[in-house]
């Protein structure tokens, strides 16, 4: 029993951590939150069920087909949604630009894909066991973006632009890093590990619509908590979360389970309003 | 040099040109009152059935208007609220818990509960950021049909319960109908009472210039938190209405779809807008039933126009329908302050307290932002503050407003000390700013944005204005005539009613002065007002701050024009990396070598 | 000046009623037939399958004639799985274009919306919902349904878990939908009634992605057998797959949807549809022989040749939608099309030898479907849309 809470706690966990890291990723980018981070978590199990399931191609080409797919999304968030209002000067703009873009592809795959749960194959042909692919494979997902994020920012020149750009847009600009290209770049990047994020997680969630209200809400609690921008912190959060979750709907069941993450969130929220990790200052005035 | 020529003004043909616009903005209103009253002589009942939903949504829509259109808020999940007074309504007529209550006081209660659990919802937007916010009010809607779910005993569970019937008259289908048109007249009337009054223009300042609001005094809590119990309460109100026309309610009636179409009906018609979102509202309940297949991609097609609408026309509808602000605004317009008109505005006493800095010190980080300051701002004189960037001219303002504490040194008024960081007291002290980049709400008129001045001199509360209560009716007139008198005394009354938005740099920072003529401040500061101006409009400038000072108001001014300081001061401290360089009478610091060698050059 | 106003106003009223409201003409107009399935939404597998039997039925009828020479014109509104829209698509139905009757909602939830809306506008309304309260002749007198309601449904599932599986230690599940939530409550003590021990009882969210921690207690609490009720393909493929995942042998007895193309689709390997048995119905079921009954293999070669699709959804919802319109016919073809004639007819129909079933009302009792055609399938036995009875059932 606490095996199978522990095992499933986890794997969903590292779901929706991935979805905070894609949160946080376009943040760093644009200094913005996109609704659609959730939506591109639900493209991730619809493209693979659409590709490998629908259409029948192997899973490794279904799998890089499906990533290549969250990129495209990433970019058109970026195009259609983000930069045309970071120019603006009413800076909320973005969550309504970004929430009419996520419901527009949400409401389209429930219509043109299906309003019902589609089947997500099975991605590696092994018998199923208790420690099952089903919940190693988010956990190596997670495992494998934060490693390579890490390698990414550290040891590379785009991802040491990257970090500029989110530190101080100003003066990395100044240096002459083409802006707006990275730009795209980082919500290229956002895009796929939202879709690897749907597609690791698809024999879990299976190909469904409503996955992304799910994932939109889930996967932005551990950035709350966690700190925006911050990764480590979304993971941890992001873990935490799953377990409590599974517990939570196993002590008290599903319905009370919601209501008990929710009022926990809100109380961290309301305590800590810039999340675990300690805010920047910023100069209003 | 300045005009000279005193042109009183005409006041009968501002109430005359004040009414009629009144009527006109009345007219579409009106429009439809008939067509919703009419009704039934036209339409069959299926579209009476749509035009009661209409009404219904639109109770709920006006209240949430003041809190998304005017205050800003992204409170997407609103539909928590229509759930809850949906099953209060329901369960107390339906008498599970305790014995059956008349529809009327149900409803009433439930307009209670929903006051109470808007200001639950709502106020973390106090503390949380826009996203934040947004995402914390989707999770309550969630959680109000989870809970609908669980709670079986109360609510039915997944099975339900029936919905209240209203006695007669408003049994029938027609009947119930204009009950809901009824409710949804007095909303509007109530909602535009409010957009009309010092509380609809506070809402638009918090949203679109914050740190202006709190220098006029606007508190940004007690503010948010009457809009909120209001608009709970109506939401609330419209459960009731809906659980009545939907005759049985399940939890899965409300969806996140019906959020987003009130949302989205706010988002077309236009922020701070109360036709506009009305027009919205019928809309968008009007459209799906126009042709089958629309019914399925409903949801997409209200995304597509908000994301239109974003991109677009921001304005919204009521954007495209503000024909007063297409017409030309003159090319070649001249701002032509009269100073004379200064002494009716202005009424302090030339002989109270200075307002004093001893030994400021404020550091950010590792860097020393003012390092033991001392300054005098005595009633009467107008004193200088100048000094390179980084100097320290803008930190110190803060200081002063309140927005920054400092961590030696005092701030004192009259001898007595002023709070730290109260930045929304500082009206009431009667000490008004003006900021380096002009700050105002874009989309409202000129007079509108100088009336939010005088916010806190109005003396009605929330509830006499949503009824448009005589006191209500003073404080607007009082508000409006004094803001007239400011906007001709700095030369602007001829673009009272043009949007601000379309005005040069120049005319927004005479706005802004007008706006803190409002206070009849004590003190005036002023953050670098001549930036951007012609050397003509210096020179009125000057005029106009002298005659300010005159009036008995102490002034502070940070500024870079050497001619507008040494014109105008009385007295002059120079700042340099903090600390002060040189402080004295202009013909004194003119010729202080330190200064020449630091800041005036050669 | 608010006269002439007025006269305006009316004068292009007048252009707009025109326009909504259909003009009452004489003898060979259509029939109106008004429609409301939830084609779309988290609940359509039901109204997507019905609908299918539903089109057939119209088109043959309207082929053959029509009824006396009019044609049945069906006014479809699809509800999306949500009360709201059904409410108006059943305004617009009555009020609007003033249908003669209405067929469904096919879900219970939008169905407790609808059924008192069309009562007041006196309407005859024929729907498949089975929440009990869903009939009641004395409130609703021109409400029918032509399918069981849920205490035939659980009695039959539940006699099959005590009295012939012989397994006293039952599970009953659920997801937190109308339908699912009044299931539970109502089964529950139907069980206790029949010397069943309930040994765990739960409404979890269909969303839940995973389901093994709830049965994981149900094991350690003892259950015999499964028994979930939801029309959630997902959610019960969950379950399916839960058992076969942890190995655990015991049979999984519920909903007719355990049966559905749906539900097959979304098992991981086809060896855990073993020992499933869903609802069906007798006349669409394979008897002893493995044959059809004559007229259900008469309907299967009828939906071979036009063509429609039945593997992925469920033969009795594609019977139940041919069987109602042509019901409708039959009484509008005896006594005519007013709603007092053909609640009349409803009211003395002894029997309706439909596809689906033979459904009778009389006055006091608007719930047609016979108790005894109730049964349990072999979920594993499916081949064109029908199933073998469940072992140990008698013929």
């Amino acid at each position: 029993m606490v095996a199978s809470i522990v095992l499933s706690g986890v794997a969903i966990g590292c779901i929706y951590a991935l979805i905070a890291i894609t949160y946080n990723v376009m943040f760093s980018a644009s200094r913005v939150f996109s609704f659609t981070a959730g939506t591109l978590g639900m493209l991730g199990g619809v493209l693979g069920s659409l590709f490998i399931a629908r259409m029948g191609m192997p899973v490794a080409v279904g799998f890089l087909l499906a990533l290549a797919g969250g990129a495209v999304f990433g970019i058109v968030t970026e195009i259609v949604a983000v930069r045309p209002v970071l120019k603006s000067l009413d800076q909320h703009l973005y969550v309504l630009s970004t929430l009419a873009l996520a419901l527009m592809i949400q409401q389209f795959t429930a219509i043109e894909w299906s309003t019902e749960p589609q089947p997500f194959p099975r991605l590696l042909d092994i018998a199923h066991v208790e420690f099952d692919q089903q919940f190693w494979l988010p956990m190596l997902a997670c495992a494998a973006v934060i490693v390579g994020l890490e390698l990414l920012y550290r040891h590379s020149l785009i991802g040491h632009a990257f970090l500029a750009i989110a530190e101080d847009n100003y003066a990395a600009r100044a240096l002459g890093l083409p802006e707006r290209r990275l730009r795209m770049m980082s919500y290229a990047l956002a895009g796929a590990i939202g879709a690897l994020a749907g597609f690791a997680g698809g024999e879990m969630l299976l190909a469904f619509f409503a996955n992304a209200p799910m994932l939109t809400f889930y996967g932005f609690v551990p950035v709350a908590l966690g700190g925006m921008g911050n990764n480590r912190g979304a993971v941890v959060a992001g873990l935490l979360l799953g377990l409590f979750q599974q517990t939570a709907n196993f002590l008290v069941g599903g319905i009370f389970a919601s209501v008990a993450v929710f009022t926990v969130f809100i109380i961290v929220l309301l305590a800590r309003p810039e999340g675990i990790a300690s805010p920047a200052l910023r100069r209003r005035v | 040099m300045m005009d000279t020529q005193a042109t009183p003004l005409r006041p009968s043909r501002a109430n005359v040109r004040g009414s009629v616009s009144t009527l006109g903005a009345a007219l579409p209103f009106l429009a439809l009152l008939v067509v919703g009253v009419s009704l039934p002589l036209f339409a069959g009942g299926y579209w009476g059935v749509i035009a009661t939903r209409a009404c219904v949504y639109w109770v709920l829509v006006s209240g949430l208007n003041l809190v998304v259109g005017f205050a800003g808020q992204i409170a997407i999940g609103w539909v928590a609220l229509l759930t809850l007074g949906a099953y209060t309504t329901s369960v107390l007529v339906a008498g599970n818990v305790m014995p059956a209550l008349p529809p009327y006081l149900a409803l009433a209660i439930a307009a209670v509960v929903g006051a109470i659990f808007g200001l639950v919802i709502g106020l973390p937007a106090l503390r949380l950021r826009t996203f934040y916010f947004a995402i914390t009010t989707l999770g309550f809607a969630t959680i109000v049909t989870q809970v609908a779910l669980a709670w079986q005993s109360v609510t039915g569970g997944g099975v339900g319960v029936a919905g209240p019937v209203f006695p007669e008259p408003f049994a029938s289908q027609w009947g119930f109908y204009y009950f809901c048109f009824g409710l949804a007249a007095i909303c509007t009337w109530m909602t535009a009472n409010i957009a009309a009054s010092r509380f609809g223009r506070a809402l638009t300042a918090i949203r679109d210039a914050e740190v202006a609001a709190e220098a006029c005094g606007i508190s940004k809590p007690v503010l948010l938190g009457a809009v909120f119990l209001f608009s709970g309460a109506v939401a609330a109100v419209a459960g009731g209405l809906f659980a009545s026309l939907q005759s049985y309610i399940t939890p899965d009636a409300f969806t996140l779809d019906l959020s987003v179409l009130f949302f989205i009906a706010i988002l077309i018609g236009g922020r701070s807008s109360i036709f506009g979102p009305l027009l919205g509202t019928i809309l968008l309940t009007v459209l799906p039933e126009f042709a089958a297949p629309l019914v399925a991609w409903s949801t997409f097609l209200y995304a597509v126009l908000l994301l239109v609408i974003v991109l677009a026309i921001p304005g919204g509808i009521a954007e495209i329908l503000d024909f007063k602000n297409r017409r030309p605004l003159e090319s070649d317009r001249a701002i032509v302050p009269r100073p004379e008109l200064i002494v009716r505005l202005l009424d302090a006493a030339p002989n109270g307290g200075a307002l004093t800095l001893q030994q400021v010190a404020l550091s950010f980080g590792g860097v020393r932002a003012i390092d033991g300051l001392d300054l005098e701002i005595r009633p009467g004189q107008v004193h200088g503050l100048i000094g390179p960037n980084g100097s320290g001219k803008t930190t110190t303002l803060n200081v002063i407003s309140g927005y920054y504490a400092p961590q030696r040194g005092a701030v004192r008024l009259n001898g007595a000390a002023m709070h730290v960081l109260a930045h929304h007291r500082r009206a009431h002290m009667r000490i008004a700013r003006t900021f380096q980049t002009p700050r105002i709400v874009g989309s409202a008129s000129v007079l509108q944005n100088v009336m939010i001045g005088g916010t806190i001199d109005g003396e009605g509360t929330f509830v006499e204005s949503l009824l448009s209560l005589p006191r209500h009716r003073r404080d607007e007139a009082m508000l409006r005539d004094t803001a007239m008198l400011a906007l001709a005394a700095v030369g602007l009354e001829q673009l009272a009613p043009v949007r601000a938005d379309r005005l040069q740099h120049s005319e927004l920072r005479f706005t802004e002065i007008a706006r803190a003529l409002m206070l009849r401040p004590k003190f005036l500061l002023l953050d670098e007002p001549a930036a951007g101006l012609s050397v003509e409009e210096i020179s009125r400038l000057s005029a106009l701050l002298l005659a300010i000072a005159r009036a008995g108001t102490g002034v502070l001014l940070v500024e870079h024009h050497p001619d507008l300081i040494f014109d105008i001061c009385h007295h002059i401290t120079v700042l340099n990396l903090g600390k002060t360089l040189a402080a004295g009478t202009p013909a004194e610091i003119r010729s202080h070598r330190e200064v020449i060698n630091a800041y005036l050059g050669g | 000046m608010s006269l002439t106003r007025r006269q305006a106003l009316a004068s292009g009223a007048a252009v707009i009623a025109g326009t909504m409201v259909r003009p009452a003409i004489a003898a060979k107009e259509p029939i109106l037939i008004g429609y409301l399935p939830a084609l779309t939404g988290p609940s359509s597998s039901t109204g997507v399958g019905i609908n299918r039997g539903v089109q057939l039925a119209v088109q043959e009828i309207n082929a053959a004639g029509g009824i006396d020479g009019r044609q049945i014109e069906l006014i479809t509104r699809d509800t999306q799985s949500d009360p709201t829209k059904a409410v108006n698509g059943a305004a617009e139905l009555t009020r609007g274009q003033k249908v003669s009757v209405v067929l469904g909602p096919v879900n219970s939830g939008e169905s407790l919306a609808v059924v008192p809306l069309l009562a007041r506008a006196n309407t005859p309304q024929i729907h498949p919902c089975w929440v009990d309260t869903l009939t009641d002749p004395k409130k609703y007198p021109m409400c029918f349904r032509n399918a069981p309601t849920n205490q035939q449904i659980g009695g039959a599932a539940n006699r099959y878990v005590v009295e012939v599986l012989k397994r006293k230690k039952v599970a009953v599940i659920s997801d937190t939908t109308g339908y699912g939530t009044a299931s539970v409550n109502a089964y529950v003590p139907m069980l206790k009634g029949v010397g069943a021990d309930v040994v765990y009882q739960g409404n979890i969210d269909a969303a839940n992605p995973d389901l093994r921690p709830e049965l994981l207690r149900m094991q350690s609490a003892g259950a015999e057998a499964i028994m979930p009720w939801s029309v959630n393909a997902g959610f019960l493929s969950r379950i399916i797959n839960t058992r076969g995942q942890m190995g655990w042998d015991v049979p999984i007895v519920g909903q007719t949807t355990l049966g559905s193309g749906q539900t097959k689709a979304l098992l991981e390997k086809p060896e855990y549809w073993a020992k499933v048995y869903p609802n069906n119905f007798r006349p669409v079921c394979y008897a002893a022989g493995g044959k059809l009954s004559d007229r259900t293999s008469a309907f299967v070669d009828r939906l071979k040749s036009a063509k429609i699709d039945m593997a992925d959804t469920l033969l009795w919802w594609i019977a139940l939608g041919y069987d109602t319109p042509r019901m409708i016919a039959e009484a509008m073809k005896s006594v005519g099309t007013e709603p007092e004639q053909i609640v009349g007819y409803l009211n003395k129909l002894t029997e309706f030898p439909g596809v689906y079933g033979d459904i009778a009302f009389t006055a006091d009792r608007h719930d047609g479907y016979p108790d005894n055609e109730v049964v349990m399938v072999e979920a594993n036995s499916l081949r064109d849309g029908a199933f073998n009875l469940a072992p140990g059932y008698g013929s």
